[in-house]
């Protein structure tokens, strides 16, 4: 669904590239966890995927890009939105404020892709019964919480039914019931299935659970890349300016002061927790 | 935080009006007001169009509050300053060893009338009229997508720059920066303010772009609208009429000037 071959972008005026030779292919219906330090060209990366690298930003870019058999270097703009879909973290960014009303706000893109009304109403109310937003269709975006805002964000590039979901930072500026509620949305999403999900976040415990698999980034390079419990529980994440989940760090205490044996995996998952903790292995 | 809106929805005629309708019905009101000679049109323009209008959309109350707020600083200063300051008027009023001249009076009669004429149309169609309905009418009748834009990103200013401005001083004033107090000290609490104002505007403005961007804002072709706007065979003839009507208006005005 998503391949990238031998990325490498700079922004104008920029010295060092943001990416650096990425290669990264995701199959259709995975949802991929992307993480790494700050700076680390996570949000580049989105944008690469969604096409405003290179052409909103132009820069200098070299390699190739295909989402959903186009090439995106290749392609305009207008004709990727819609295909691809984009979320950020600020809600507040993403509401249009041309539309006066939730139901409104969540059909604008399917206005512009010109979409007949009565189709229009059975998506939109769809997209909002999926993001849990079913009985707010009629308030205003602006006299919603964070988290509901960006719920409704959500909504609005669901609604245009995208075959990959680019979703970057989309918890980062909401308070723990907000991110909570996104979170089982995208859960949701996931589970419904079919949908390619691209998503950069920080907070592993989340990640463990429900990424398929789990990409890191360090200085525009992809350092790591597998199943969410080899990956989260590496070594090298510190490395990288990345805390491991909880699990992890309780059980690698442990390990280290001999109340647990060094042989297993370590846990990444609460599931996984349990059993390491509680099976002792008989010496 | 909410959307820069004046919009009060009474459910009442001109609420129903098509915003095409709405909006030449202003027009009208603004070149009847500014084209027409003499002191006094913009004062009857908005007496026998504006105000009734205002009262047939049922909001007469929030009208009549905002317009005086405007207006009624502007008429007393402009009265006062052209009033006494008139050079080589003709006094008709003596306060002591200044007086009042009556071309200064009749001219901050004439300004008044004009800003009241001016914002009183404005005004009204804010109230009575959604944005976004007049901006899909718009589109529907083939303005451009860049007009669209800008009245969009205007709107958005006010609201976010507020919120903003609000965080920042909470952080500078949990920094222990003094934001009450006299004038030099709040001026002084505004510069910090609105280094990270401004530069986070402008990432906003590119979030924003990207964000309707990613939303096919640009797409070309034909677009649909959920919104539904009403329209009529009477309220088509009525703009027209109302067109006629600015052209008669400036015509009146040019041939009652010379
Ligand atoms: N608009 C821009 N112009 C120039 N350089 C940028 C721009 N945006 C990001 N960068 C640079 O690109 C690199 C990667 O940034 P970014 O993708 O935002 O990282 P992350 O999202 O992982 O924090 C950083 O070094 C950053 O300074
Ligand atoms: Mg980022």
């Amino acid at each position: 669904m998503i391949d990238i071959q031998g990325l490498t972008y700079t922004y104008p005026a920029s010295e060092t590239p943001a990416l650096n030779g990425i290669d990264l292919t995701v199959p259709e219906g995975q949802l991929c966890a992307v993480i790494g330090a700050n700076g680390a060209g996570k949000s580049t990366l989105c944008y690469a995927i969604a096409g405003f690298v290179p052409h909103f930003y132009n820069g200098t870019l070299t390699g190739r890009v295909t989402v959903a058999g186009r090439d995106v270097v290749a392609t305009p703009l207008a004709e990727l939105a819609g295909e691809i879909g984009l979320v950020f973290a600020n809600p507040f960014n993403q509401i249009t404020g041309a539309r006066f009303t939730v139901r409104e706000e969540v059909a604008f893109g399917l206005e512009n892709l010109g979409v007949p009304r009565d189709d229009m109403l059975a998506r939109v109310d769809a997209a909002l019964a999926l993001v849990g937003l079913a009985g707010l269709g009629d308030r205003s975006p602006y006299a919603l919480s964070g988290g509901q805002q960006q719920r409704v964000a959500l909504a609005s590039v669901i609604v245009m039914r995208p075959r990959v979901l680019v979703l970057d930072e989309p918890t980062s500026q909401l308070d723990p019931v907000g991110t909570r509620e996104v979170f089982e949305t995208l859960a949701g999403l996931a589970q419904a299935g079919g949908t390619t999900v691209v998503l950069v976040e920080h907070k592993p415990e989340w990640i463990a659970v429900h990424a398929d698999r789990v990409v890191v980034l360090s200085a525009g390079r992809v350092v790591l890349d597998g199943p969410p419990a080899e990956v989260l529980a590496a070594p090298e994440l510190s490395g990288y300016g990345l805390a491991p989940t909880r699990y992890t760090q309780a059980a690698r205490l442990a390990v280290g002061r001999g109340l647990a044996p060094g042989d297993r995996p370590l846990p990444v998952t609460l599931e996984q927790a349990a059993p390491f903790f509680t099976d002792r292995v008989s010496p | 935080m909410s959307a820069f809106s004046l919009y009060v929805d009474r459910n009442s005629g001109l609420n129903r009006l098509n915003p095409l309708t709405m909006l030449a019905l202003i027009g009208f009101c603004l070149v009847a007001g500014l084209a027409l000679p003499g002191a006094w049109a913009p004062y009857a323009v908005f007496l026998l169009a504006i105000l009734p209008l205002a009262a047939g959309g049922r909001v007469l109350r929030p009208f009549l509050s905002a317009a005086l707020k405007i207006v009624l600083p502007f008429a007393v200063s402009v009265t006062l300053i052209q009033g006494l300051f008139w050079t080589g008027g003709t006094p008709i009023v003596h306060l002591g060893p200044l007086s009042l001249k009556r071309e200064g009076l009749i001219f901050a009669a004439q300004s008044t009338g004009r800003i009241l004429a001016v914002l009183g149309s404005f005004l009204l169609l804010a109230l009575t009229t959604r944005t976004d309905a007049l901006m899909i009418a718009l589109a529907q009748h083939g303005a451009p997508k860049s007009l669209t834009y800008i009245v969009l990103a205007t709107l958005q200013i006010a609201p976010r720059f507020q919120a903003k401005a609000n965080t920042i001083l909470d952080a500078q004033r949990a920094r222990g920066l003094e934001v009450e107090g006299g004038i030099g000290r709040r001026v002084r609490a505004l510069i910090p303010l609105t280094i990270p104002l401004v530069l986070g505007s402008i990432v906003d403005i590119e979030e924003r772009a990207i964000a309707l961007e990613a939303r096919a804002f640009s797409r070309s072709g034909p677009k649909t609208s959920l919104l539904v706007l009403r329209d009529s065979h009477m309220q088509r003839i009525g703009r027209w009429v109302l067109v006629g009507g600015m052209i008669a208006a400036v015509i009146l005005g040019i041939v009652l000037r010379r």
